[in-house]
């Protein structure tokens, strides 16, 4: 019923996509114009924040990755989700302790009616 | 017997600290290391006799016997070990050395050593109390040392005021939630007139009553928040980034499990597990469980300060361990029952460890470039790549990446989870997205180009490196040898667990 697997398998798979990333990689290199040598062709991603970019009066953030625009895409997306969790997180005691009295009363609701 | 040495040790430690300091602070510290080293011994012989026997350990306090003269049932404290209370016990003594070894250079620094070292023992007494006794009561004595000490070690930085008032947050709302655990025994004993788990279990079998059924409901509002459980998690995420990094290493690590987890799983399995509908307080556990794991997860994404993420990522992290431990009561008995609780079990362990790692590379990151605010640490791998490699390591365990010890847990768990309702399974996929979302921010942060703030960042000493350097072999070893693991201690420790009989016999089979 349950599936075990063997943690080497993973690094044999791995070895194996390396093998073949690389051959691929090779591949595209001897085929390709030489566009992948100047320019934008040498970055890895063309999305998302340009990090050689200097932007006037900030030029002390410059080649910063941040990390802050990784999961900009995540973050936007579901941004309601986020702004919601994040204004129940208010710091306040008042509302941890009435979180506390709240699951409380769930709890002991559930287990008189149905316990 | 050496059970009694695994409370006497540390507590002798902790209250000799004082003494010991007088002498000098080599003196201070080495002392320290001596404890927590020799607690960890005493807690790997307790682990192996439990384990290779299979047989618990049962110590009464003062007498041969629990039962009292002249009456056959238990009237004596005692202490009572299965396998999974000697595991945890071993986790305790095994992250606690590596706390301690980390804090003598990370505290270097500090003042008031001695009473920083009488704390953090004190902190691992208590733990290894609560996963050690049999007696109610006890229980709560031991939960109230822990938290006490768990407190202050949050506010031990009073320079600053986060960590005050952290501490003060937790220390009010945690009394509550320790109140209610209070009232909760209290009314067991109103009811039932024993404290003993175990004969406890056989009364209310016997006589399950509605004030049984209330003393759970107050005992499990207590442990959900003790554990970091969503909606009762926001002190956790205020309290472990405000700690030194390893009291947070201890907190994230450990606290929540034998303050929480633990108690929760004894009292639900060992006390109720036949006199109570299980299946409903299963499903309780489950809808608090897929609540934390989203939460959690999901709130680590937005979070700037490193020490912060790492805390909501415990919170996440705790999610799964419940929603493991839920479908092992909602399906109490069964295979796939049996399967999701040694998930909850191993995730437990490995989660000590990874979270212990973690949080063990940020205080390092702290230490050497001064800050914990992501956007502040871009490129730190440059300057200080063993420590990277290291978050990396227990980044890439948590999120659940094979090889490594968190993927077989977390396996164990979305498998179970997808037979019993594969809606849970779903429901952690996407708690899983969201740690992955969040941990891949960290590691663009770290090897992004160099910010001015890592100029001066170097590796840390020796005696921080050490105690990293033994999680990472720890992660790989367990994530190499998962089912090994599994088959050998993990599902052998939910059978003793589950062996409600077994637990009471021990205790009042010569009745």
């Amino acid at each position: 019923m349950f599936g075990y697997w063997d943690a080497l398998y993973f690094i044999y798979v791995l070895l194996i996509g390396l093998i073949i990333s690389y051959l691929v990689f090779k591949w595209a290199e001897r085929s390709s114009m030489g566009t992948r040598r100047t320019g934008n062709g040498t970055k890895i991603f063309l999305s998302g924040e340009d990090e050689d970019n200097v932007v006037p009066q900030f030029e002390h953030l410059k080649g910063y990755f941040t990390g802050r625009h990784t999961m900009w895409g995540l973050i936007r997306g579901i941004n309601r989700m986020f702004i919601a969790f994040r204004r129940e997180h208010t710091g306040l005691l008042s509302d941890y302790v009435a979180y506390l009295f709240i699951t409380v009363a769930i709890i002991l609701g559930v287990l008189i009616i149905w316990g | 017997m050496m059970l009694p040495f695994l409370i006497i040790i540390p507590l002798l430690g902790a209250f000799s600290m004082p003494i010991m300091s007088l002498l000098g602070e080599k003196a201070r510290n080495a002392w320290a290391i001596l404890v927590s080293a020799l607690t960890l011994g005493v807690a790997s012989k307790v682990f192996y006799d439990v384990w290779s026997t299979r047989q618990l350990v049962v110590y009464t306090l003062g007498a041969n016997t629990p039962l009292g003269k002249g009456v056959n049932f238990p009237i004596r404290i005692l202490w009572e070990v299965d396998l999974f209370g000697a595991l945890i016990a071993l986790t305790i003594a095994f992250v606690g050395f590596l706390a301690v070894l980390y804090s003598i250079e990370y505290m270097k620094h500090d003042t008031g050593l001695d009473k920083y070292y009488t704390l953090i023992l004190t902190l691992e007494l208590g733990m290894l109390g609560i996963v050690i006794t049999g007696d109610l009561f006890n229980f709560y004595v031991f939960l109230e040392i822990m938290s006490i000490a768990s407190y202050a070690l949050v506010a031990f930085r009073n320079d600053t005021w986060e960590g005050i008032e952290a501490g003060i947050k937790y220390m009010f709302v945690g009394s509550l939630a320790s109140s209610f655990i209070l009232l909760g025994i209290a009314l067991l004993y109103g009811q039932y007139g024993t404290l003993t788990m175990s004969y406890l279990a056989v009364k209310i079998a016997q006589n399950p009553t509605l004030v049984g059924r209330v003393a759970l409901g107050l005992l499990m509002g207590g442990l959900l928040f003790k554990s970091g459980a969503v909606p009762v998690h926001m002190w956790l995420s205020d309290a472990h980034p405000a700690a030194p990094s390893s009291i947070s290493a201890m907190l994230s690590g450990l606290v929540i499990k034998a303050g929480g987890i633990y108690a929760l799983t004894r009292i639900a399995f060992s006390i109720y597990a036949t006199s109570i509908n299980i299946k409903t307080v299963g499903w309780l556990v489950i809808f608090f469980g897929c609540l934390t794991l989203i939460v959690g997860n999901a709130m680590a994404v937005v979070q700037t300060d490193m020490k912060r993420l790492f805390a909501f990522s415990s919170v996440g992290q705790i999610g799964y361990i419940l929603l493991g431990i839920g479908i092992g009561l909602a399906a109490y008995g069964t295979k796939i029952g049996d399967i999701a609780l040694a998930g909850a079990i191993y995730h437990t362990v490995n989660h000590a460890l990874m979270k212990a790692l973690l949080f063990l590379t940020a205080g390092a990151v702290l230490h050497e470039a001064g800050t914990k605010n992501l956007n502040e640490l871009s490129g730190i791998a440059k300057k200080m790549p063993f420590t990277s490699f290291a978050f990396l390591v227990g980044a890439a365990a948590i999120v659940g990446l094979p090889p490594l010890n968190g993927f077989a847990s977390k396996w164990l768990i979305y498998e179970s989870s997808a037979l019993y309702n594969p809606f849970l399974a779903a429901i952690a996929v996407a708690g899983t997205a969201f740690c992955t979302a969040a941990y891949i921010r960290v590691i663009f942060t770290f090897f992004g180009a160099p910010s001015e703030a890592v100029e001066n960042a170097k590796e840390p000493g020796k005696a921080m490196i050490v105690p990293m350097l033994v999680l990472i072999t720890a992660i790989i070893i367990m994530g190499l040898l998962p089912w090994q693991i599994n088959d050998r201690i993990m599902l052998p420790t939910v059978d003793m667990l589950k062996d409600q009989l077994h637990y009471v016999i021990a205790v009042v089979g010569g009745a």
